[in-house]
């Protein structure tokens, strides 16, 4: 079992009690009123829970000043994207329905022939609905704000075609396994050619959460060879390459992010040689983040190398495989599978963390909603809660969605390697 | 067996390959400081660390710091306030997490539901964003209190009362002393008897009573040498008593519940980690819940949770950073005034990192030593 | 020095012992002062003539503008994600003067503690992102102030139904600031010399600020002037409205905000300038986005003159290296002074604020364009 040292050491199963058929006052004994102690702490909890839920729900559905989000929503999401460049964005977004739906189809296949087969235990049922239902729920407050058919019509639009390119995918034989992963690839890389591409829109014009993927993404993408180099290194034999890794990794995760960024925000232009052109800010932003989280990839790679049983190696030197091939052959694909759930809690980290652009001046998500309320219709009347709240969710259904899933994946992931 | 020619010899080719790697990392880094002096000083920006003695200029509030003290002492005012924040961060939040770690196992549908509420709430939202909300939602709503009681909790400060110290209080610290001693005397007594004879001890009752009695009789023996120094309303805001600013208060809440919802994630694992004949071998004791965790379950999880735990203190300290959003001034924000003060950026920043890493390798050394010393206890 | 430097840093960075060879590294490529071309240009080689910035930026075809996102009136952001307000119309009328359009501009919003450095390194050609004029900025920052474009002045706000009339009420007193400004410095050096006693709270942003000011936290609110007013003019009904408020009536210091460049970029310097000097001159002839066409048959040889328009035959061309018609393109695209006034922080507007000393001296206030000839 691979544990990372910075994730969670234990797989955390979900509360596995038993359900057996009560009746609801049986229930309800069982489970809130066992003991006199019981009894104080439901009523504790519930008065807390209730007034807790009373303010909230007061907050969204009554008190709240919504306006703001109504009339800024393209600010929020994309800023100063130009606006009739937007089909860019709207183009991509199918380009990814696409690709991602295919690649959903074919390792749904993959899996169902591999139940089928009794090589890895069913998945377990769970709706849809709780599955996915943040996600519809902040689909459905964006098209809320929204308001328009044609942005009703387009999402619409795009959850087809994610859906008829998940079937599309479920044909495919499922021994093309990789297959699925390339097309995945292949349309996050359209889908960015798309936008950046053919006289398209640089990403100093970005902003709003797009800016917030965008760095989140590109961070972990390109992260992850070099913290894969430098797990490697800090594992190599040769002392001097280890002293290098060890102390970049080391000196890099005592360090805030924030100063990171600063580094990134002020010093990055004066690195370079004299003349250079300063990269955009965020350019430089992307370059800190990368060089703070291939620190922390490279940890997490490195628990997956400890994983890999001390056999394996020498199994494949027995074959006369070179330290070179069975790193390449043998360890890494081995250890680099047993990581992707402590990945995506890193990238997981990393989404939020990019929130702290905001302190450079960035204008992803969080600066965004921090810098509208200076607009002279909503000057002054202390509208940051709502934009806060509002960006606060983006950030809670984007992060709690993929923790479920990285949790799935855990589990499946512990299955099949027993 | 003759040795290979040098450039077939794999011990020549390691070093050599070595030699060539650290050359290159050293030019390059060497390339990026050259750079940077470059640059520097083509634009006429000063490269030396003498701007440290400047006077400031800026004031530094909640603290006695003048505009006429120099940027460094004002670093120094800094980094306290972040040592204070993160320490006593630390403290709640272990504890706030090791208590929403269980209530997440509790039998209790709701208290469970609640915990799991709370966890996943925070857990998926930038602490960024539940500073801000803490510090404008719930700490400036907090009313302007006008008369100071005992304790205060406005928007303005929140005080508690604070011991004084007066005279005679070093007749009271020896009778302190020779309570300490005279309790832990009867305590270890207490303890021989129980393993002896196997009567109830007893020894913190013991103990502490005796303890208290000889503190009692030292108080009023010295005069009263401890006074009550509690907060005062002053024409504006406080004065007197332990005092903490708004905005310490705001980032040290948001910290420590955002912390607490990572820790008690780990408290969870940890304890699902231990085996689950430990729990079950308790209950056929007769152990209580409360026992049954406090004296088996959590001592083993514990160990289980050291080093991720140790991570979360880090990032603990590390999050303190940005009370660079709600005005508190910790050593990044002071740092920052003085950038924008004219402190030259690439030092004060280069300064900035030292500082922190100084923080984390020395929380990393206090953790490792604490892990060696469980896991030993372990395997004995 | 450098080499100080050199090891300060390396010991700093890598924590490793290559300080030693920090002494002679130096030496093999610090002469190349003289191909980092315009951008790079050095304190220590000022002056350098022809071929600076103004040629980068019209060979560029973009002015890049380095400005504020969140000061109302003066930089934000509408819904439609374009930026709005005084300094972002100056930007604008710089790339009329320029580059003949007004839409040639790329905006940078910059922070207080960036704006210098991303000056410096080039990244902006030109800031104006109400930034006051010291003598150590114009000194020590390698930076450049042109004419102003706003006379500010820093003052205090209070609660209406407070005793406060001058700062000496204050002594002792909480006061909410924004950071990174010069209102933090001002702030500590007048109640020191009033001997007074006070707490600073310094804000990254205005909302924080308001909500900290809004719920008691801190006595008094020091801004510059034109903020306040604009605050206190958007004060939430829910609050008691602009009546809730009172500023003081102290001024605590002067705060002429306007365009800055780099040090070193003289044509590019002199351009900007006498672009800003422009919209002042065209209010002064009366000369207005609407009358521009008019005004170009103007019978008067110094309008004649002013627009570009051929005055005995020739075009007049004080050799600032700009079009002939800049002055026309400008007030064309932008309007002059009193429009942009007006259009942004006005009475109209939600900062609403008066002309005051920023009417022109023909009207008792500050703005004195040098004469066009």
């Amino acid at each position: 079992m691979s544990t990372s040292p910075l994730q969670e050491p234990i797989p955390v199963p979900e509360e596995g009690q038993p359900i057996t058929q009560l009746g609801p006052r049986e229930w309800a004994r069982q489970n809130l009123f066992r003991t006199w102690f019981d009894t104080a702490l439901t009523v504790v909890f519930s008065l807390i829970l209730a007034w807790a839920l009373y303010r909230a729900g007061r907050f969204v559905f009554f008190t709240g000043r919504w306006e703001i989000i109504d009339r800024n929503l393209t600010n929020l999401l994309v800023f100063r994207f130009p606006r009739d460049e937007l089909w860019r964005v709207w183009t991509g977004l199918f380009v990814l329905a696409g690709t991602f739906g295919v690649a959903a189809g074919s390792a749904a296949r993959t899996r169902d022939q591999a139940v089928a087969e009794g090589r890895v235990a069913p998945p377990e049922e769970r709706l849809v609905l709780r599955r996915f239902g943040p996600v519809l729920l902040l689909v459905a407050v964006l098209l809320y704000f929204a308001g328009t058919l044609s942005a009703f019509l387009l999402t619409a639009g795009v959850a087809v075609v994610a859906v008829a390119a998940r079937f599309a995918g479920y044909r495919v034989p499922p021994n093309r396994a990789g297959w699925g992963f390339a097309v995945g690839i292949l349309g996050l890389v359209a889908a960015f050619t798309v936008i950046l591409g053919f006289g398209g829109v640089g990403w100093d014009r970005w902003g709003g959460l797009m800016l917030t993927i965008f760095l989140a993404v590109g961070g972990i993408t390109i992260s992850f060879p070099i913290g894969v180099l430098l797990a490697l290194g800090r594992r190599s034999t040769f002392p001097a390459v280890r002293v290098v890794c060890v102390g970049y990794i080391e000196l890099i995760r005592g360090v805030p992010l924030i100063t990171v960024l600063f580094m990134g925000a002020f010093m990055l232009g004066f690195f370079l040689p004299p003349g250079t052109e300063t990269p955009s800010l965020e350019t430089r932003a992307l370059v800190a983040l990368v060089v703070f989280t291939s620190a922390y990839v490279a940890e997490i790679v490195r628990g997956g190398l400890q994983s890999v049983p001390r056999g394996q190696i020498e199994a494949a030197y027995a074959v006369g495989l070179s330290p070179l091939r069975t790193t390449a052959l043998i360890v890494l694909p081995q250890a680099l599978r047993a990581v992707i759930p402590a990945m995506v809690g890193q990238f997981i980290t990393l989404f939020k963390d990019t929130s702290l652009v905001a302190i450079i001046g960035l204008t992803e998500l969080l600066g965004v909603s921090s810098i509208v309320t200076s607009q002279p219709d909503f000057l002054g009347q202390g509208l940051i809660f709502e934009t806060l709240v509002f960006a606060a969710f983006v950030y809670w259904v984007g992060s709690y969605s993929m923790s479920r899933e990285s949790q799935r994946l855990e589990r499946r992931l512990g299955v099949g390697q027993r | 067996m003759s040795r290979p020619a040098p450039w077939r010899d794999v011990r020549v080719l390691r070093i050599a390959f070595q030699a060539a790697f650290l050359v290159a990392v050293v030019a390059f880094v060497l390339w990026i400081v050259d750079n940077t002096v470059g640059n520097l000083e083509r634009r006429g920006i000063r490269t030396s660390f003498d701007f440290l003695d400047q006077p400031a200029g800026f004031r530094i509030p909640g603290s006695d710091f003048r505009t006429s003290q120099s940027i460094g002492d004002a670093i120094l005012v800094g980094v306290e306030t972040t040592m204070k924040v993160s320490a006593i961060g630390i403290v709640l939040a272990f504890l706030l997490g090791v208590f929403v770690g269980v209530a997440r196992l509790s039998p209790n549908w709701l208290v469970r539901r609640a915990a799991a509420l709370y966890v996943e709430s925070l857990r998926n939202v930038p602490v960024l964003a539940i500073i801000f909300f803490w510090y404008l939602a719930v700490i400036l709503r907090l009313p302007t209190v006008e008369v100071a009681g005992l304790f205060v909790f406005s928007n303005r400060a929140f005080a508690v009362p604070d011991l004084t110290l007066e005279d005679g209080i070093e007749l009271f610290g020896i009778a302190a002393l020779v309570g300490l001693v005279a309790a832990a005397v009867v305590w270890r007594w207490r303890t021989r008897r129980f393993d002896a004879t196997g009567e109830p001890h007893h020894r913190v009752l013991w103990g502490a009573g005796l303890l208290a009695a000889v503190l009692t009789v030292g108080f009023f023996a010295a005069g009263r040498p401890i006074g009550l120094d509690t907060p005062e309303r002053l024409r504006f805001g406080f004065a007197g008593g332990l005092r903490m600013s708004p905005e310490f208060a705001g980032l040290l809440i948001a910290l420590v519940l955002y912390t607490a919802s990572h820790i008690a994630e780990v408290v969870r694992g940890s304890i699902l980690a231990v085996q689950k004949g430990q729990g079950e071998a308790a209950d056929a004791l007769g152990l209580s819940p409360f026992q049954r965790l406090r004296f088996v379950v959590l001592p083993q999880a514990f160990r289980i949770m050291i080093p991720p735990l140790a991570n979360h203190f880090l990032n603990l300290v590390k999050n303190s950073s940005l009370g660079v959003a709600i005005a508190l001034p910790e050593v990044t924000r002071v740092v920052r005034i003085a950038i924008s003060q004219r402190a030259p950026a690439p030092q004060s920043i280069v300064m900035l990192m030292g500082i922190y890493l100084v923080f984390s390798l020395s929380i990393a050394l206090v953790t490792n030593l604490v892990n060696r010393r469980l896991q030993l206890k372990g395997r004995t | 020095m450098r080499s100080t430097l050199i090891r300060q840093l390396a010991i700093a960075l890598i924590g490793v012992v290559f300080v030693a060879s920090g002494c002679n590294l130096g030496g093999d490529d610090d002469d190349d002062g003289g191909e980092a071309g315009g951008e790079t240009q050095t304190q220590t080689q000022p002056g350098q003539t022809g071929g600076d910035l103004l040629q980068t930026v019209t060979s560029r075809g973009r002015l890049i503008c380095g400005v504020n996102d969140a000061v109302p009136g003066f930089g934000f952001v509408t819904e439609g994600g374009d930026f709005e307000g005084f300094d972002i119309d100056y930007c604008r009328a710089v790339a009329a003067g320029i580059l003949g359009d007004p839409e040639a501009v790329d905006f940078r919003p910059l922070t207080a503690e960036q704006r210098f450095t991303a000056l410096q390194a080039g990244e902006v050609d030109v800031l104006i992102r109400n930034t006051t004029w010291t003598s150590s900025r114009d000194g020590s920052e390698g930076a450049r102030f042109l004419t102003t474009t706003f006379y500010d002045g820093q003052g205090m706000m209070v609660q209406a139904d407070s005793e406060f009339q001058e700062l000496e009420d204050l002594d002792g007193a909480t006061i909410c600031v924004l950071s990174g400004t010069t209102t933090e410095l001002n702030l500590a050096a007048q109640f020191e010399a009033r001997n007074l006693d006070f707490e600073p709270l310094s804000f990254e942003d205005n909302d924080p600020l308001q909500q900290a000011f809004q719920q008691g936290r801190c006595e008094a609110w020091s801004s510059d002037l034109s903020q306040l007013a604009g605050i206190r003019s958007n004060w939430p009904d829910g609050e008691g409205g602009p009546e809730a408020l009172r500023i003081l009536d102290v001024t605590m210091s002067k705060e002429p905000l306007g365009p800055v460049v780099a040090d070193g970029q003289e044509d590019f310097a002199d351009a900007v300038n006498w672009i800003v000097i422009a919209t002042i001159q065209a209010e002064e002839f009366g000369i207005t986005s609407e009358n521009i066409d008019e005004q170009l048959n103007s019978e008067d040889p110094e309008v004649q003159r002013f627009l570009g328009q051929p005055v005995e035959g020739e075009p007049f061309d004080p050799g600032l290296n700009l079009d002939a018609e800049f002055a026309a393109n400008v007030v064309r695209a932008v309007g002059n002074y009193g429009e942009i006034f007006e259009r942004n922080v006005g009475p109209d507007t939600g900062l609403g604020l008066e002309r005051g000393l920023n009417a022109l001296w023909t009207e008792g206030g500050l703005h004195y364009p040098p004469p066009y000839r």
